[in-house]
């Protein structure tokens, strides 16, 4: 298991360090200058080239990624161009916000999606199952912006039970008012995973029953329920667990595009900031930011499915 | 005691399961009674609805199954309404293919002792510990340590004895045992046959073994009961009806059976058609449109009615009592000399890298371990061995379908290079075990077969066709094949396409790789007699493996026995199924049930262990199980290859004067 761990966590840094070359890399062979960027359209040459010197935008490229990528490895991700701040805490602020964000709803997609599921395979054919099937068919097709939308027409103009946009921190607003601005982002966020991942431990756990390790548990005399819970269950969640990891990069996309609508002042928000006004730094880092987040939601979904899988934890012969 | 009432009484048991196609009747009106303390054997092929027959009385049927008895009684009380109740405690269960019937997740003790707790109120302690005791005394070494462990870490065998543990935790009146033995080793399905035997003597419990092989039935069974497309046929003491079957449909089975002790006589009986739809049962005799002696009154249902101290469903059953199953067609030709050497293998080996490295550290086994043999023209070379002795692997590495670490082949005279030119690609050819997935499921009949013509530039267009429906006509199937797809076929009929396309390219040389084992007894025959008129016909030579030393010793001319990656004998096949023998080959052939062949299993070798256990260095590859084992020479030398008469050579450290005078483990008739 050590070794395991110790590989995984090598290739991990490999992942992030091919990550700031590739984040690095694009941003740069993008066209425009960033100083011509910060001055605006009049400014003069003279400006940009002094603004260019400070910058350190004459540097040959690999001084300029080492610059940068040895201040990551202390840390400071650059100064913002355009909030006289430096980067790191803004990016840290958002990031903070966003976890909770999408910390509420993962869990909200394992805890709903996989008792749904569960429920699904074990009345299998019922009404509800088929009403079920239906749902997740729907909500795997429509796409969250069109929730954005609707859910604001409906909860925040219509009905004007929660707040359209923004956010409000504990301390301002109280519980309420910082889960408020929470509810519909949220709900957007989840609908679709929660089919996707219902979906799939419907079938996981289908076959799990089906098998005939589950059929000898029967036959052994086991009341359904443990049967359920202590044979099916187990070996129906490891392939979930691997799409709950897949599914945090596809909630990752989904915050960009959420908070963008909701005005939520998190990572995703923050990213689309920094395109619309070039500002390097805070890009590349919130870039490299979430790309560790997607990995390391990959190694924790890995670890998980070891310790849960003694097919891997445990190696060797007994007998 | 014969007026006590049985232990488990089945009277008029039908079972039908609605589906697309209609209402498919699995069992019509099944009868059978066990007595306290024996065992019955219930045979039949697949489809017979052996296995719903236990489901049936667990009362683990799904909820689409109707199910209808007029009795389903188990010591006076209801399956019906009591099965709930009574499996687990008094009716223990063991499944077929123990590295399925075992939860992945959870440890061994835990799994054997669950039944201990749900029934008998142990605390959970407790249960462990009599989890333990039960695991070794189903002859566990090391049992405290086994229960700790997860199913992955066990051999087939060990698993097997941890599922019947399970069945016996709560010491049950009755076990059901469907097909305990078919996904083991020869060698390890001894072993569990003993423990079964020997479990029926010291504890009395009652049997009902689920089986394809009468063999097995044979040895521990004393009564049979005989289904075909879930009817009885026959049923009565396993002795008196083996040796006189009375209905036609058992007489078929055992004339289609191709036997080890019996070698090669001739040709084997194949039963013409295939199983009925049961969809539209037959209100008559459903065996009918197959049986040689069908004639009027056969359309009228067929009742079990005493005959001989048995039941027969047939009441042609008397009439027929000397009239003999028809002899197997003629052979389509007689068979051609041998010719010179085709194929000349030496040296050749192949090693895998396990556990790819996540959390095992790499280990290497070497599958095939520095192989020699030669091959005449139109000659068979049975193959047999045990799981994992690399058999398989040899088959592919002659064919260079996998690279091959060191050796040579020469096929007709020149040498076959690493990527192989496509000359040696259309001369040798290979025939899978599962047609199942060796057939493409999106490709036609026409599809496949004319592929390898194409691509080899034989035929094309309109001949191409010609040539298909003469492939078909050559597997005994009609030009109407051509546009089918596998999943409308049988497994017969697969199985005879797999053929076909091995054969379309016209080769001289083909790799049957398990042929014939995913096929019931009565196709088989059809497909074996089919083998050797291509063979009698073509003068194509086989290579033909197969772990079933019945179907080898039918068919082979010379047979070499493998162990653990290397050939520890080899020669003519009347000579290696004799003494003197490689004390594997002595082993493996005793441990072969036979029908008919009582009180053999007192004089049986018995191996320890299985193919996986305690590897030797340097030494004889088998010594850690050879029961003739002689100690550190065994264990540190290669043993020298002696040979035991003209093209027989057995790998032994033994001298051939002694191992001859090992007793014959089967009756071969020459």
């Amino acid at each position: 298991m050590a070794g395991f761990l110790l590989r995984r966590l090598g290739s991990l840094a490999f992942v992030l360090w091919a990550m700031t070359v590739l984040v690095f890399a694009i941003v740069h062979l993008l066209p425009g200058s960033v100083a011509h960027m910060i001055l605006g359209e009049y400014a003069t040459n003279e400006a940009i080239a002094t603004l260019e010197a400070k910058l350190g935008l004459n540097d040959p490229l690999p001084v300029q990624y080492w610059r940068w990528f040895s201040g990551l490895l202390g840390g400071d991700f650059g100064q913002s161009l355009t909030m006289e701040r430096p980067a790191g805490p803004v990016i840290l602020e958002a990031l903070g916000r966003s976890a909770v964000l999408a910390g509420v709803s993962i869990v909200l997609v394992a805890v709903i999606g996989v008792s749904l599921g569960i429920h699904s395979a074990v009345h299998k054919g019922s009404a509800t199952d088929r009403a079920l099937t239906l749902g997740q068919y729907f909500f795997i097709a429509v796409p969250e912006f069109f929730w954005c939308i609707l859910v604001i027409l409906f909860f925040a103009v219509w009905l004007g039970w929660l707040p359209a946009t923004g956010y409000t921190p504990i301390a301002d607003g109280g519980v309420t008012g910082w889960a408020k601005h929470l509810v519909l982002p949220v709900s957007t966020l989840v609908l679709g995973l929660i089919a996707h991942v219902s979906r799939l431990t419907r079938s996981s756990m289908l076959e799990a029953i089906e098998s005939r390790y589950v059929l000898a548990a029967r036959a052994k005399g086991l009341p359904e329920r443990l049967v359920l819970r202590r044979h099916a269950l187990p070996n129906a969640l490891l392939p979930t667990i691997t799409v709950l990891a897949v599914d945090i990069g596809i909630l990752i996309g989904g915050i960009v595009v959420v908070e963008s609508v909701f005005a939520y002042p998190g990572l995703g928000r923050m990213l689309v900031y920094a395109i619309d006004n070039q500002d390097l730094p805070l890009m590349m880092g919130g870039m490299i930011v979430i790309t560790a987040v997607y990995a390391l939601a990959n190694l924790a979904a890995d670890i998980l499915y070891a310790v849960l899988n003694p097919r891997i934890r445990v190696g060797g012969t007994a007998a | 005691m014969a007026d006590a009432p049985p232990l488990l009484d089945v009277r008029g048991l039908s079972l039908g399961y609605a589906t697309a196609r209609g209402t498919v009747r699995a069992l019509d009106g099944v009868t059978l009674a066990i007595r306290r303390g024996a065992a019955m054997g219930l045979v039949g092929e697949s489809g017979s609805g052996k296995s719903s027959v236990v489901l049936a009385l667990l009362g683990l049927l799904g909820k689409e199954a109707a199910l209808a008895a007029d009795r389903l009684d188990f010591a006076g009380e209801d399956l019906r309404v009591a099965a709930p109740r009574l499996r687990g405690l008094r009716i223990g269960t063991v499944f077929q293919d123990p590295a399925a019937a075992l939860n992945p997740a959870l440890r061994i003790g835990l799994q054997v002792a669950e039944p201990l707790v749900q029934h008998r109120g142990l605390s959970a302690r407790a249960a462990h510990g009599r989890a333990v005791e039960l695991l070794a005394e189903m002859g566990i070494p090391r049992a405290a340590a086994v229960a700790q462990a997860y199913p992955h870490q066990l051999s087939g065998g060990m698993k097997q004895r941890a599922v019947i543990a399970t069945a016996l935790a709560c010491e049950p009146e009755l076990l059901l045992l469907d097909e305990p033995t078919t996904a083991l080793d020869v060698t390890v399905e001894a072993q569990i046959l003993d423990l079964l035997e020997r479990l029926r003597a010291e504890r009395g419990v009652s049997m009902l073994l689920v089986s394809h092989n009468l063999g097995i039935v044979d040895r521990l069974c004393d009564g049979l009961t005989v289904l075909y497309a879930g009817r009885v046929v026959e049923s009565g003491a396993t002795e008196a009806l083996l040796a006189a079957p009375r209905h036609p449909y058992t007489r078929g089975l055992l004339a289609a059976l191709p036997r080890a002790d019996r070698g090669r006589i001739g040709r084997l009986a194949p039963i013409p058609g295939s199983l009925p739809d049961l969809t539209r049962p037959d209100p008559g005799c459903n065996f009918r449109p197959r049986c040689p002696f069908a004639a009027a009154g056969c359309e009228a249902p067929q009742a079990l009615h005493p005959l001989d101290a048995r039941h027969v469903a047939c009441h042609r059953a008397e009439m027929l009592h000397d009239a003999a199953w028809p002899a197997p067609d003629a052979a389509a030709a007689d068979r051609v000399p041998l010719g010179g050497t085709l194929l000349e293998v030496a040296d050749l080996a192949r090693g895998f890298r396990l556990g790819r490295g996540l959390f095992r550290r790499q280990a290497e086994v070497r599958a095939v371990d520095g192989v020699s043999f030669s091959l005449r023209r139109g000659e068979v070379l049975g193959l047999v061995g045990e799981s994992g002795c690399g058999k398989s692997t040899l088959g592919r590495l002659v064919l260079r379908l996998i690279a091959a670490d060191r050796g040579s082949i020469r096929f007709d005279g020149s040498p076959v290079p690493a990527m192989p030119p496509d000359g040696f690609r259309r001369r040798a050819q290979i025939v899978f075990q599962n047609p199942d997935t060796s057939l493409n499921p999106r490709q036609t009949v026409d599809v496949a077969l004319r592929r390898p013509l194409e691509r080899f530039g034989l035929a094309h267009g309109a001949a191409a066709t010609r040539e298909v429906e003469r492939l078909l006509d050559l597997v005994r199937l009609t030009p109407a094949y051509r546009p089918r797809y596998p999943h409308q076929m049988s497994g017969g009929e697969k199985q005879r396409i797999g053929i076909a396309r091995a054969l379309a390219s016209r080769p001289d040389f083909l790799v049957c790789d398990e042929a014939v084992s995913a096929l019931d007894v009565s196709v088989q025959a059809a497909v074996l007699n089919l083998l050797e008129d291509l063979r009698d016909t073509l003068g194509v030579a086989y290579l033909f493996i197969s772990h079933d030393i019945g179907v080898v010793s039918h068919i082979a001319d010379r047979i070499a026995v493998m162990y653990r990656g290397a050939i520890v004998e080899e020669g003519p096949a009347a000579a290696v199924l004799a003494p003197p023998y490689h004390p594997y080959t002595g082993a493996l052939l005793s441990a072969v049930p036979v029908v008919g062949a009582r009180g053999r299993a007192a004089a049986r070798t018995r191996l320890k262990g299985d193919v996986s256990s305690a590897p030797t260095e340097g030494g004889c590859r088998f010594a850690h199980r050879c029961p003739a084992e002689r100690g550190t020479v065994c264990r540190t030398q290669a043993p020298p290859v002696q040979q035991a008469g003209p093209g027989h050579a057995i790998a032994c450290h033994i001298p051939v004067a002694e191992l001859a005078r090992a007793p014959a483990a089967l009756a071969v008739a020459e």
